[in-house]
């Protein structure tokens, strides 16, 4: 694991953070697959590029399904990409982080309701009040490791999910309805389209900086041995906390933008812990603690998805499909799609975004 | 007068969770399991309870002594067909509860298909009677379900205590290795701890049925109600896990008396994260690094 490489204990974290000065311990093969990052910077780019354009060609059957599939999986890229700072390079499994994503669609509905701003708008207001939760969150479930940790975000999800459910200013179990966008239907699904894929890349970029920084390596030695970890002068709780918030800021932003498209703020749509699950599932099937896994897991589970609703219908074959597929991948490939391919050396050079 | 009864109503109910949760903990306590599909076993107990009386007319207390058994064997085959394999995992017990987890949505997914999502209840003549002991009000149907876990609970502490097999669980718990180098075949004890620990989710099924309304989504709210328990209680402790329910059941109903029903569930993970900040560890939990 990532935790043996040497960790300099005489650095202090803060220092080290802001000059962002390349330190030695940076992940070591990088330098030597330097002639593969041509590739990879090309398929990204083409695959942002194909992203960006596809709206424009308006003459495309199902238009606004085309869109709304987009729109989804780009959601999904972003809340798994943000589970993945805290469940893949931390190792603190979060079971609850769908709290983020329904506090921030509330927070923004709430904000367009009162006083009609816009959830473009206030997006990043509500990425950053889940951020705020994040902290919070953090103070209380910190303290603890492993199991008891994902059972107390476990509570934190069925606690907030009470209070939503009996808070009547937010409509209770009922939920609220917000109004439509001003716009015409066949352009309603373009801004959400755009919104979700900036918050897709912002998440894959913060991702990919947590990843590359002396903070990410922290963050690997906590989830490789916090004891040797906080020995080798690394302050635990304060590089924890900051994975907390920021794995929730992207969940906020995105919640946002989701409230608004369906237009309606409901606990049960927002906080069942199936939500949950499916980040965790993606996370699981595409690698966890990669960059590239988050993204190509929630590409896969939401095509899946289509593909099993067509077939069965009903959600609760999907249900129990979705299941059966973590425990075989947690059974047969751990380390994911990315993980297994890196760990036989197959993976192939525009899939390493490490 | 009215608080005594509040506190029998909260003894009542926290027979049943000291029941769900003793075999949760044992599961933590002997393999570091942390089985989250727990209280979908519950619930998928409760369905067998109810199908058999809504078919044969099976008393749950009588179709218990069938789910244990049968949960039994579940549990053990359950155990030797998934946790094996992850066992050399590094971070096991993480392990373990993205497994179950995945498994509790198979099961729930399956339990929604085949049983849809209609509140049951198995209506049993005792289940909706209640006696009168002075001027206290007492539900026969968790009467009983508070007798039947009690009698549980002492058979299985009896087993811990004074069998063989019991020395060499309690051995298992204490520390895996050294179990094994005194000659416990631990994957045996594992396998029998196990099926004990899904039997008594079985016969916990069996009560649930005839005094809660179920649904297979039930289990959620459950094993969350009975993982705070068992955090509180320290993990792996069998003795947290009774105290912790019955305390917390008991402040829940206070609870419910005073602000309302509904913000009856909100005690017990309030109570977790209060106890989270002062003794990470749980109440009855020795600082062990997991």
């Amino acid at each position: 694991m990532t935790g043996e490489r040497p960790l300099s204990p005489a650095t202090a974290p803060t220092a080290a953070d802001a000059t962002g000065a390349p330190s030695p311990a940076a992940p070591p093969p990088k330098e030597a697959r330097r002639p593969s990052g041509a590739l990879r910077r090309t398929v990204l780019w083409t695959a942002i590029a194909v992203s960006v354009i596809l709206p424009l060609w308006r003459g495309m059957d199902s238009y606004n399904y085309v869109l709304q599939l987009g729109t989804v999986a780009f959601m999904w890229i972003a809340l798994t990409s943000s589970w993945n700072i805290l469940g893949g390079y931390t190792g603190y499994i979060s079971l609850g982080h769908n709290v983020f994503w329904g506090v921030g669609g509330y927070v923004s509905g709430m904000l367009l309701l009162e006083f009609g701003w816009s959830p473009f708008a206030t997006a990043l207001l509500a990425g950053t009040v889940a951020m705020g939760l994040g902290v919070v969150a953090g103070l209380i479930t910190y303290r603890t490791r492993g199991p008891s940790f994902i059972i107390s975000t476990i509570a934190l999800l069925l606690v907030v999910t009470l209070l939503m459910d009996n808070w009547s200013y937010l409509g209770g179990s009922n939920g609220v309805s917000l109004p439509l966008v001003p716009l015409d239907v066949t352009w309603i699904k373009v801004p959400f389209y755009y919104a979700m894929l900036a918050a897709a890349v912002g998440a894959v970029a913060l991702g990919y900086r947590v990843a590359h920084s002396k903070f990410g390596l922290a963050l690997r030695a906590i989830a490789a041995d916090e004891v040797k970890a906080e020995v080798s002068g690394i302050n635990t709780r304060r590089y924890k906390l900051m994975a907390f918030a920021l794995s929730a800021f992207f969940p906020g932003v995105t919640g946002a933008l989701w409230g608004y498209s369906i237009a309606y703020l409901r606990p049960v749509i927002f906080l069942i812990i199936a939500m949950a699950a499916r980040m965790v599932l993606m996370a699981i099937v595409g690698g966890r603690g990669t960059v590239a896994g988050p993204v190509i897991g929630a590409i896969l589970i939401v095509a899946f998805d289509e593909i099993s609703i067509t077939w069965f219908g009903g959600s609760e074959i999907n249900l129990a499909i979705t299941g059966a597929l973590m425990v075989l991948i947690l059974l047969f490939f751990p380390s994911g799609i990315v993980g297994t391919l890196r760990e036989r050396n197959r993976l192939p050079s525009w899939l390493d975004w490490d | 007068m009215h608080y005594v009864q509040v506190l029998i109503l909260g003894i009542l109910l926290g027979g049943v969770y000291a029941l769900m949760a003793s075999g949760l903990t044992l599961l933590f306590g002997v393999m570091r399991v942390v089985n989250l599909s727990h209280a979908a076993f519950v619930v998928l107990a409760a369905y067998f309870s109810y199908y058999l009386f809504a078919g044969w007319g099976v008393d749950p207390l009588l179709s218990m002594l069938a789910a244990l058994p049968l949960f039994f064997l579940l549990g053990a085959g359950l155990y030797r067909l998934l946790f094996p394999r992850i066992e050399g995992s590094p971070k096991f017990p993480e392990m373990t509860v993205l497994l179950t987890f995945g498994l509790a949505f198979v099961l729930e997914g399956l339990m929604s298909y085949f049983f849809t999502g209609i509140f049951r209840t198995v209506n049993t003549s005792y289940a909706r009677e209640a006696f009168t002991l002075g001027d206290l009000f007492i539900p026969t149907g968790q009467f009983y379900a508070l007798l039947t876990s009690s009698l549980l609970l002492t058979g299985l502490w009896l087993f811990l205590k004074f069998t063989r097999l019991g020395y060499g669980v309690r051995a298992t718990m204490q520390n895996r290795d050294a179990a094994q180098i005194v000659g416990v075949d631990v994957r045996r004890v594992s396998t029998i701890a196990f099926g004990i620990g899904m039997a008594v989710a079985g016969a916990a099924g069996a009560l649930v049925s005839f005094i809660f309304p179920f649904f297979p989504s039930r289990h959620w709210q459950w094993i969350a109600i009975l993982l705070s328990l068992i955090v509180l209680g320290g993990l792996g402790s069998l003795k947290g896990a009774v105290i912790g329910a019955l305390g917390l059941a008991v402040i829940s109903s206070f609870v419910s008396d005073s602000i309302g029903p509904v913000w009856a569930p909100i005690t017990f993970f309030g109570v977790l994260f209060i106890v989270l900040l002062i003794r990470p560890h749980g109440l009855f939990g020795k600082k062990v690094r997991i």
